[in-house]
C-alpha cells in the first residue's frame, strides 16, 4: 500500500539514460530500473577487454545519467578514453554516476605483486564476477543503493524490485545447489578465467587453462603441454566462452576425447538466456549433462 | 523498516581493494615507450636515418589532479645526426566533466586536426607517418595553447572544437596566436561489426606568410632542411584544410580476434608565404588498410602522394613524392610489437627518394593508457 501511494505521487520525469559497459550490468539495471533507456557497450560475442572506444559509445556515454561497469581493469583499454571524450559531468571516476561492480566487494585472485611477465593480470582480481551466485546479489544491493542515492524519489521502488529479485534469486540458487550437488570435485579445462566464480561456487576446479598466460592466445607449444599433462585425464570437458575462438578447444578435444562446451560468458539477447539467473541455470544444466554423475567416461 | 534490517544483515560494502599495488594511487601513472629500428637506406622526407636508430622514445606521466582536472606530461627522446634531443610533446591540463559536455585542454599538446595527428606515434601501424604528414605537419604537430571541445546534443557522436596555439612549433614567428584550428568530427556504428568516423579540420598559420625562405640562391648552399627543431614542418601555408575518414570492421564487433581498419586523409594548403601565387599550393593524401587477422599478427598496405612547393627565397620549386608501404607485424601481447616494413618511394625534386626495408620494435612499459578510435 505504501509503495502504491509512493508511486502515485511520483512526479513525471524525463527518461533515465543508463550506459552499461557489459550486458550483465544491463540485465541488472533492467531489474531495478525497468523504464530506463539502456545503451550497452558490448555483447556476449565480444571480448570485453578489447573494445574500440568508438564514436557511438562516446555518444551513448555523453547522455547517460548513470554508467554501470565492472572496473578492476577489465575496461582499462577503452573506458578511460570514453569517460574523457564524453565529458559527462555526472559520469566520472569518483562520482556517483559511475558505478563499478568490481569495487563493491573483494574479488578472487587479487595480487600483491603484478608484472607483465605474468601475462595480462588484473591486480585487483578476476573481474568476471557477474556469474557468482553469492557475490552478484551484493553487487545488486549496492547498485540499488546507488540508484537510491542518485534518485531518492526512486529509492522505494528500487528497493522493492531488489527484494523481489533477491527472493527469486535465492530460490533459484537453491535449485542450482541441488542440481549441481554431483559436480563437486570435478575438474575442467578452461580458456581464461571467465567462469571462475561460478565454478568455484559449484566446487569445480579449472585445473588446466588453454591460455599459456592470462590474455595470451593458446599456442601450439602450450597445447602440446596440456595434452601431456597428467591432470587432463580426469577432466570432464573443455569450457570456453562464446566470444572465444574455439579452434584450440576443438583441437584438444579431438586429441583427448574431452567434449567442448561453449557457453555465453554473459547475458545474451536469446530469450532463454537474457537474464543472469537464466544464464546460470543454462550453464549449470549443461555442466550437469556433460560432467555430472552418470555422464560417463569417454575413452 | 525492512531496509534497515537488510542493510545491517548484509556484509558492508568494501570500498578499498586489498592488494598493496593500489596503495600508491597518489603517484602518477608512469609509462615508457621504447621504439628502435634498423633501416636499410635513407629515404626522402624521413625523420629516421638509415642504420640502427631509436625512433620515438617516450616517457609519460599522467594522473588525476583533483576531481575536476587531470594532467599529462610526455617527454620524447630523439636522436638526429648523432645529436640527442629531449622534447616535450605533452604537458597539459585537461578538464573532466565540465557542464554541457565541454572539455578544455591547456598547455602543450598534440593538435586534433586530421585523424592521425592527435594519436601518439607508438600507436601507428607503420614505421613512419605518411609523406603528406611528414611534410605538412612535421609528422605530429604539437604546440602550446588552449583547446575547447564540445559534444553536440545529438543521438550520434558529433564533436566540434577549436584550438589556439603559439605557433612556433609549426613555423617560427612573432604572433601571440600563431596558429588556430577548428575541427569537427562525427561518427557512429553501421552495424554490430562496423563503425566509422569522419572529420574536417582547418588550420590557420599566421606565421606562414613571413616564414624564412632562405636566400633563394642556387649556389649549392641551399637545402638545409635540417631545421633546428626536428618537428617544425618544412612546408607550410597560411590555410591548411584536412578531411579524414576511418572505417573499422571486426567480426561481430569482437575486435579481439580480428580487426580491419581502413583510413585515409586529404590535406591541402594554400597561401604558402608572401611570395606565393594562387598556383602555389601543397596537396597530398594517403589511404591505409591494416588487417589484424589474428590476435597477434597484422598486415598493412598504405599508399600516399604529396605534391609540394618548396620555398626558395622568392620563388618555389616543385616537388612530389609517391610512397607505397607494406608491413607485417607480430605482437606477443598488447604491449610489444615487432614490425617488418618495405617502403617504395618515387619522386621528383627529392634527391634521396629510395626504397628501403625497415625492422622496428615498439614496446610499452608501465601503465598503459586507453586508446582512441
Amino acid at each position: 500500500m505504501v509503495l502504491l501511494a509512493g508511486l502515485a505521487s511520483l512526479p513525471v520525469k524525463a527518461e533515465i539514460q543508463v550506459f552499461a559497459c557489459e550486458p550483465e550490468w544491463a540485465a541488472l539495471v533492467r531489474v531495478l530500473l525497468p523504464d530506463a533507456r539502456i545503451v550497452t557497450a558490448t555483447h556476449y560475442l565480444q571480448d570485453p577487454h578489447y573494445i574500440q572506444a568508438r564514436p557511438s559509445l562516446i555518444a551513448g556515454l555523453r547522455r547517460a545519467d548513470l554508467a554501470v561497469c565492472t572496473g578492476a581493469s577489465l575496461e582499462a583499454g577503452w573506458l578511460p578514453t570514453l569517460l574523457q571524450r564524453a565529458a559527462n559531468p555526472v559520469v566520472q571516476v569518483g562520482r556517483p554516476g559511475l558505478f563499478l561492480a568490481g569495487e563493491q566487494l573483494e574479488l578472487l585472485g587479487a595480487h600483491q605483486h603484478v608484472d607483465r611477465s605474468m601475462g595480462d593480470v588484473h591486480p585487483e582480481g578476476n573481474p568476471h564476477v557477474h556469474l557468482d551466485p553469492v557475490r552478484l546479489p551484493r553487487i545488486a544491493e549496492a547498485l540499488m543503493e546507488r540508484i537510491g542515492q542518485i534518485w531518492p524519489e526512486l529509492a522505494p521502488q528500487a528497493f522493492a524490485r531488489y527484494v523481489r529479485w533477491r527472493v527469486s534469486w535465492n530460490q533459484q540458487r537453491e535449485q542450482w545447489r541441488q542440481a549441481a550437488a554431483g559436480l563437486r570435485g570435478r575438474t575442467l579445462v578452461v580458456q581464461h578465467g571467465s567462469f571462475r566464480y561460478l565454478l568455484e561456487w559449484l566446487g569445480i576446479k579449472p585445473v588446466l587453462d588453454l591460455e599459456p598466460k592470462p590474455g595470451l592466445p593458446p599456442s601450439a607449444a602450450h597445447l602440446q603441454e596440456l595434452l601431456a599433462a597428467p591432470a587432463l585425464a580426469d577432466t570432464r570437458a573443455i569450457l570456453v566462452a562464446s566470444h572465444q575462438d574455439t579452434r584450440a578447444a576443438r583441437w584438444l578435444s579431438e586429441k583427448s576425447g574431452k567434449p567442448v562446451l561453449v557457453m555465453p560468458g554473459t547475458v545474451t539477447t536469446e530469450p532463454d538466456t537474457d537474464t543472469l539467473a537464466e544464464l546460470i541455470s543454462a550453464i549449470v544444466t549443461e555442466l550437469v549433462t556433460v560432467a555430472g554423475e552418470g555422464a560417463g567416461d569417454r575413452s | 523498516m525492512s531496509k534497515r534490517i537488510f542493510t545491517k544483515a548484509l556484509i558492508p560494502l568494501v570500498v578499498l581493494a586489498t592488494p598493496d599495488t593500489r596503495a600508491n594511487e597518489l603517484n602518477p601513472d608512469i609509462s615508457v615507450t621504447l621504439d628502435g629500428y634498423y633501416k636499410q637506406e635513407d629515404t626522402a622526407l624521413s625523420h629516421r636515418e638509415k642504420g640502427f636508430g631509436l625512433g620515438h622514445t617516450e616517457l609519460t606521466l599522467s594522473s588525476p589532479i583533483d576531481d575536476l582536472f587531470s594532467g599529462r606530461l610526455t617527454t620524447v627522446f630523439e636522436e638526429h645526426d648523432g645529436e640527442n634531443e629531449v622534447l616535450v610533446e605533452e604537458a597539459y591540463l585537461q578538464t573532466n566533466g565540465l557542464p554541457a559536455s565541454l572539455s578544455i585542454r591547456g598547455g602543450r599538446f598534440l593538435s586534433q586536426v586530421g585523424y592521425l595527428n592527435e594519436r601518439h606515434m607508438h600507436e601507428d601501424d607503420f614505421v613512419e607517418r605518411p609523406a603528406v604528414y611528414r611534410a605538412l605537419l612535421g609528422s605530429h604537430y604539437y604546440d602550446t595553447g588552449l583547446r575547447v571541445n564540445a559534444l553536440l546534443p545529438t543521438p550520434f557522436f558529433w564533436q566540434v572544437g577549436a584550438e589556439a596555439f603559439a605557433g612556433d612549433q609549426l613555423t617560427e614567428g612573432d604572433e601571440d596566436i600563431g596558429v588556430y584550428t577548428v575541427n569537427t568530427r562525427i561518427g557512429g556504428d553501421i552495424s554490430v561489426s562496423q563503425s566509422w568516423q569522419l572529420g574536417l579540420s582547418y588550420l590557420n598559420n599566421q606565421h606562414a606568410e613571413t616564414a624564412d625562405t632562405g636566400d633563394g640562391d642556387h649556389d649549392g648552399t641551399e637545402d638545409e632542411h635540417d631545421h633546428d627543431h626536428s618537428h617544425a614542418a618544412s612546408y607550410t601555408g597560411e590555410h591548411l584544410y584536412i578531411a579524414d575518414a576511418v572505417w573499422k570492421w571486426a567480426p561481430r564487433g569482437n575486435a579481439r580476434e580480428q580487426l580491419l581498419t581502413l583510413s585515409g586523409e586529404y590535406l591541402y594548403a594554400e597561401d604558402l608565404n608572401q611570395y606565393a601565387s594562387s598556383d602555389d599550393t601543397h596537396e597530398g593524401w594517403y589511404l591505409s588498410g591494416v588487417f589484424r587477422f589474428t590476435p597477434q599478427w597484422a598486415a598493412g598496405l598504405r599508399y600516399g602522394e604529396v605534391d609540394l612547393r618548396e620555398a626558395h627565397g622568392d620563388h618555389f620549386h616543385d616537388q612530389s613524392l609517391d610512397e607505397t608501404e607494406v608491413m607485417v607485424s607480430w605482437s606477443r601481447s598488447h604491449f610489444s610489437t615487432v614490425r617488418l616494413q618495405y617502403t617504395h618511394q618515387s619522386g621528383d625534386g627529392f634527391d634521396n627518394a629510395d626504397n628501403t626495408v625497415m625492422l622496428q620494435y615498439v614496446v610499452s612499459l608501465g601503465a598503459h593508457g586507453a586508446h582512441g578510435f
